[in-house]
């Protein structure tokens, strides 16, 4: 049996993690949002500000995740597998992309290196220099079956861990869910991995 | 459980099928042509388009149909059934803001799938890791059956992006050669059909042994000087699939024509004391179609296999690596039973898999 061992859903100006409310802002717009809310983690690592909004929110999910359950800094370093999936791949920077070269402009080549979701995969994996397995999948609704299912062929195979996320952003929307599956239960929240369980606490805020 | 694979099929501007495409390609032929004024600042480039411009979802639509056609008609229908598709970019030449589900919602609708299909876009590795992904499923029970398409189309946006990031060849590109000076891109797809059940085959099939991927964790935009991701995935390959390196025949390795990523993947295969086994790149036939490559070249794989042929690096002259690595200089007959395929990609991103005959 694998579990959900911690999860953490982030929203303009909050981030709640296992249900409870951890960290408010009160930011007027996302990108401070962001800024305050890497600010609060008192992190060092001025890479995040070049990242674009997709890859700083799931890098600020992983962190909180990282504080709540440190034991998933005891795993090897290739044996956390990273899925993240979302409905419009890096729509938001690719129309900045777009708009770089339109109008007279020139095609930014900053831009153009975050024209691809799995970008945040790297940025977590060089962050934690984390090897392990890595998948972006888009899909038109948050699959709760895709996560369990593909969780529990990894585990069984040449993961022992999977960081996990769902992404909604936009313009003018900020939106993550992220959880941790691990074979061992930490955090003892008791939450076993089943779609049932996962669409709840995905729903839940 | 054993997963096989074959029905192998490719789209692009020299054929419709696999077989088709293995034929020009084996007489040295390329798709990769002079287009004039149609980069930023109508630079001229080369590259690999397809003469009736498809949209993206034609492409995958075209593509599955020739697949599903080496199957049982049914199968396509079925719970057991999963279809798992890789791209980069999609539909972005007609859907910018809310790319790729609308044509995927289409496909399903239009082939009646039971499952909602599975995209994969995780930069140049999208195609290998699509056929892991189907491996890992058909292993583990989830489904029976799974076909795997990729397909990219050129679009000024990736154009125009490369261009930015000074990596379009000025000439057709030279995969591994000293000279090279970038990639050219290319577009078209790429299926396969994978199976637990041997029989569902309407032709040979051959054993998708294993795959697995693995990240530099070094840089978002550059490979590795090292090659640590590419390494990984193909001993992490090796070890679930018990081999040693000594028993591939052959590697289709990736070989985009850039600086950095060849000078990468020599030093990796070095570091895996597989520098004496023939290696080849076809992007120098194909241009790099991103999301199909992986695809189009396993389809060539199996081609490969098939008719005991490896295809020579077009474009490759002389050695520009720092480590020496076994390039195919010309086509060469030979008894081949087992070959690793790589990608790596942007994001860190490496993909490996093993592919062999049925014994």
């Amino acid at each position: 049996m694998n579990y959900i061992t911690t999860y953490c859903h982030i929203a303009l100006n909050n981030c709640y993690v296992n249900g409870k409310l951890t960290h408010s802002f009160n930011s007027n717009s996302i990108d401070d949002f962001t800024k305050e809310f890497y600010k609060s983690l008192i992190l060092e690592y001025p890479k995040f500000h070049k990242m674009d909004r997709l890859a700083k929110t799931a890098f600020l999910g992983t962190e909180v995740l990282k504080k709540e359950c440190p034991e998933i800094l005891n795993y090897k370093d290739d044996e956390i597998a990273i899925l993240f999936s979302n409905n419009n791949s890096s729509a938001l920077t690719d129309v900045n992309f777009q708009t770089s070269y339109q109008n007279g402009g020139v095609p930014s080549p900053s831009l153009f290196v975050y024209t691809l979701p799995n970008i945040l995969i790297g940025e977590i994996a060089i962050r934690n220099k984390w090897y392990g397995e890595n998948m972006f999948t888009v899909a038109e609704h948050f699959d709760a079956e895709y996560f369990v299912n593909y969780c529990n062929v990894l585990l069984h195979k040449n993961a022992a861990a999977a960081l996990c996320g769902w992404l909604t952003i936009d313009d003018n929307k900020i939106e993550a869910f992220l959880f941790f599956v691990t074979k061992k239960d930490f955090n003892e929240l008791n939450l076993p991995l089943e779609s049932k369980q996962l669409i709840e606490l995905y729903t839940k805020n | 459980m054993i997963t096989y694979i074959g029905l192998e099929n490719i789209i692009s501007p020299l054929g419709i099928t696999a077989e088709e495409n293995f034929n020009q390609i084996k007489q040295g032929n390329t798709s990769i042509n002079y287009h004039r004024g149609i980069g930023f600042g109508h630079e001229n480039i080369f590259l690999s388009k397809l003469k009736n411009t498809p949209s993206f979802y034609e492409l995958l639509s075209q593509c599955l149909q020739a697949v599903i056609k080496g199957t049982e008609d049914e199968l396509i229908l079925s719970k057991d059934t999963i279809v798992i598709i890789s791209t980069t970019k999609a539909d972005i030449k007609e859907n910018i803001t809310t790319p790729i589900i609308a044509a995927i919602k289409k496909l399903t609708k239009e082939f009646q799938l039971q499952q909602q299909p599975i995209v994969i876009s995780n930069a140049c590795i999208s195609g290998v890791l699509a056929m892991n992904t189907a491996n890992n499923f058909i292993k583990a029970g989830i489904y029976k059956n799974a076909f795997v398409i990729g397909a990219d189309v050129v679009s000024d946006f990736v154009l125009y992006g490369f261009q930015s990031l000074y990596a379009i060849s000025d000439k057709p590109c030279q995969p591994f050669d000293k000279n090279r000076t970038g990639i050219s891109l290319g577009e078209g797809a790429g299926g396969v059909f994978m199976s637990s059940d041997k029989n569902v085959f309407k032709s040979t099939c051959f054993e998708f042994v294993e795959g697995t991927s693995s990240n530099d964790a070094n840089h978002i935009s550059g490979p590795s000087r090292t090659g640590e991701g590419l390494v990984r995935t193909v001993n992490n390959s090796l070890a679930l699939a018990q081999l040693k390196p000594s028993a591939i025949d052959f590697i289709s390795a990736h070989g985009t024509g850039t600086s950095f990523n060849d000078e990468m993947e020599a030093i990796a295969f070095s570091r895996l004391g597989m520098n004496t086994i023939p290696l080849n790149s076809l992007k120098g036939y194909f241009g790099h179609t991103l999301g199909a490559a992986g695809l189009i070249e396993t389809a060539i794989c199996l081609q490969s296999l098939r008719n005991n042929l490896l295809i020579k690096t077009l474009g490759f002259e002389e050695d520009g690596a720092s480590e020496k690595i076994n390039i195919t200089t010309q086509n060469i007959t030979t008894e081949v039973t087992t070959i690793l395929k790589t990608a790596s990609g942007f994001g860190g991103c490496n993909a490996s898999a093993i592919i062999r005959k049925l014994k």
